[in-house]
């Protein structure tokens, strides 16, 4: 009864032992799949969200920690906004990939799109972090800049020159000044519109170059202020405001004015003298006739 | 016959001890089949747990990916997860957080400026980060109170960076950027102008920096020209300090006449346009200096 006993024994031993072998080997393809899940996306759970994953996992009373976790969430949202407010910039997606990740080195790829105001933008560049000593050294490559240039004639020259340099800190400091420059052209537009009407078009829409000034009883005699935002390569953002005259042959003839033709430069002196608001609402003053100045 | 005795209880004592070890032995088996349960047991337990993580990560992924879109196109699609809705908030919150984190640190990476608040809400930290070629550099810090007006409270800013005139040309009151634009744009070109110093060094051995000063703002650099063994003076002077290219190249040479040779003056026009440590790749290749 003893041998049977034991022979029974070293059976469920063996069964046992090939079970555990096969659980060892399928635990083993687990972990290297959750390696792997964690290479892909940067899901690094440390802290509250490990908390939160086995909380998930383990069936556990959660309420507590949806609580932490939202308090978490909350105070990140908070850092975001205050982010999104210093530079100017909103983002609206993230996507990582990492490519290689040793003891010393970390080669991520970054996928990052939003606007800065109504300029929509999408950058891909890689980012790799070396290990020296205390510190890491951070180095960016294969900047790809995506944006639609079609009306922004000027900044194509600078995007090439930044990817070729693949200066990213030097491209968002120029597109948010860009953009504020076309923000000021824009409220300013808006404002003439809006205070002189009958006088103050906007062809283009407000967010255009051009306005064009005209007497309602001078159809033929229109003055465009041409109010174009200049980037240089080297990101320098400059607005340019200059006054082009169109008028009648006919009337220039019977008319030989001074003050006409030599209208645009002396623009470019209101504009030094009186800053571009002042300098075009003169000249809107001196397009509508008008008797109360 | 008392020896067979004695020898009858000695074999009967051994064959005790025989008894008594064989049977300690059987009930050691079963506790190996129990080692061998618990070990499968707790096999099992590791595996469902990695099971169930990897699903949650899953899940998470998806999740976070609709978030991704969602923000990108402003369309609603409210997306089918087979997540109980026990854990359904949960694990939303988990996404969020992860693409809140991934936002952050693309800021880190693209904004160029870092903001924490400090005590309590009653001060500022901004940190700006400087760049140059895709190589970050130094980090600069500015603390600020923000009552009862914002100001400047500490900072670590070279002092030859002109930090109290940019705060007082600046609207920071209303808006902070004015002043972190500017000064960023001086840190930058500053940053750069230094690495470019470094590169010089660095690259072109054969090129002796024989002066440069703190705000990197001038560079007096000898060059050798190759068969007359000639020594050219070059200096480059950078007073738009918000500029890392030169508005001034001066050559100087015992033969008067090299500064105005063609080849020079070509020179002295790739200097201003290009950043000198790649200017000077390209006049060693010109072979105009070794």
């Amino acid at each position: 009864m003893m041998e049977k006993m034991s022979e029974e024994n070293s059976e469920d031993v063996r069964v046992l032992e090939a079970q555990i072998e096969h659980l060892q080997a399928e635990v083993a393809a687990l972990q290297r799949q959750q390696q792997d899940n964690h290479k892909d996306i940067t899901f690094h759970l440390r802290g509250h969200m490990q908390d939160a994953m086995s909380y998930v996992c383990g069936q556990k009373q959660a309420g507590e920690k949806e609580k932490v976790l939202s308090k978490l969430t909350e105070e990140l949202e908070e850092d975001l906004k205050l982010q999104t407010q210093m530079n100017g910039i909103s983002l609206n997606s993230c996507t990582t990939k990492t490519l290689q990740s040793s003891g010393r080195q970390l080669v991520q790829q970054f996928c990052v799109s939003g606007h800065c105001s109504e300029l929509v933008f999408q950058v891909e560049f890689l980012l790799s972090e070396v290990k020296k000593g205390q510190r890491s050294e951070r180095t960016i490559r294969d900047l790809n800049v995506v944006m639609d240039t079609s009306d922004l004639q000027n900044f194509s020259s600078f995007l090439s020159g930044v990817e070729e340099s693949t200066d990213l800190l030097l491209f968002f400091r120029t597109l948010r000044t860009f953009s504020d420059r076309c923000d000021d052209r824009r409220r300013t537009f808006q404002h003439f519109q809006e205070k002189y009407p009958s006088v103050v078009s906007l062809p283009g829409g407000c967010r255009s170059a051009v306005m064009t000034l005209n007497h309602p009883e001078l159809s033929g005699c229109v003055l465009f202020v041409h109010w174009s935002v200049e980037v240089s390569r080297e990101g320098r953002v400059t607005p340019k405001i200059e006054l082009l005259t169109k008028i009648p042959e006919k009337a220039l003839q019977l008319f030989p004015s001074q003050a006409v033709s030599g209208a645009a430069e002396a623009f470019q002196s209101l504009l030094r003298i009186l800053g571009p608001e002042a300098a075009v609402e003169s000249v809107i003053m001196a397009v509508s006739l008008s008797q109360d100045t | 016959m008392a020896g067979a005795s004695t020898k009858g209880v000695l074999s009967h004592l051994s064959l005790l001890e025989v008894q008594a070890r064989s049977r300690k032995t059987p009930p050691q088996q079963p506790s190996r089949v129990k080692e061998l349960k618990a070990k499968a047991e707790a096999l099992m337990t590791q595996r469902d747990q990695l099971k169930a993580e990897i699903e949650t990560h899953k899940s998470l992924q998806k999740l976070r990916a609709s978030m991704d879109k969602q923000c990108t196109h402003e369309e609603e699609e409210e997306e089918e997860m087979a997540i109980d809705s026990e854990n359904s908030q949960l694990l939303r919150l988990m996404a969020r957080h992860t693409q809140l984190k991934d936002l952050l640190h693309a800021h880190d990476i693209i904004g160029g400026y870092n903001v924490i608040k400090t005590r309590k809400g009653k001060g500022l930290c901004v940190s700006l980060t400087t760049a140059y070629n895709g190589v970050y550099l130094e980090n600069y810090n500015l603390e600020m109170d923000l009552k009862p007006t914002l100001r400047i409270s500490r900072d670590n800013i070279p002092p030859f960076i002109p930090l109290k005139s940019l705060a007082e040309q600046s609207n920071m009151q209303t808006d902070i950027r004015t002043l972190l634009d500017p000064l960023s744009q001086h840190l930058n070109a500053f940053a750069a102008r230094k690495q470019q110093l470094k590169l010089v060094k660095e690259l072109h051995k054969s090129v002796q920096v024989m002066e440069s000063n703190a705000l990197c703002s001038l560079l007096v650099l000898m060059f050798t020209v190759p068969r007359e063994k000639t020594a050219v003076l070059c200096s480059l002077e950078y007073t738009d300090h918000t500029r890392c290219l030169p508005t001034r190249v001066h050559f100087e040479c015992e033969d008067k006449g090299l500064p105005d040779s063609p080849e020079w003056k070509k020179n002295s026009s790739l200097l201003m346009e290009t950043p000198v440590h790649k200017a000077l790749i390209t006049m060693k290749k010109m072979g105009d200096i070794v």
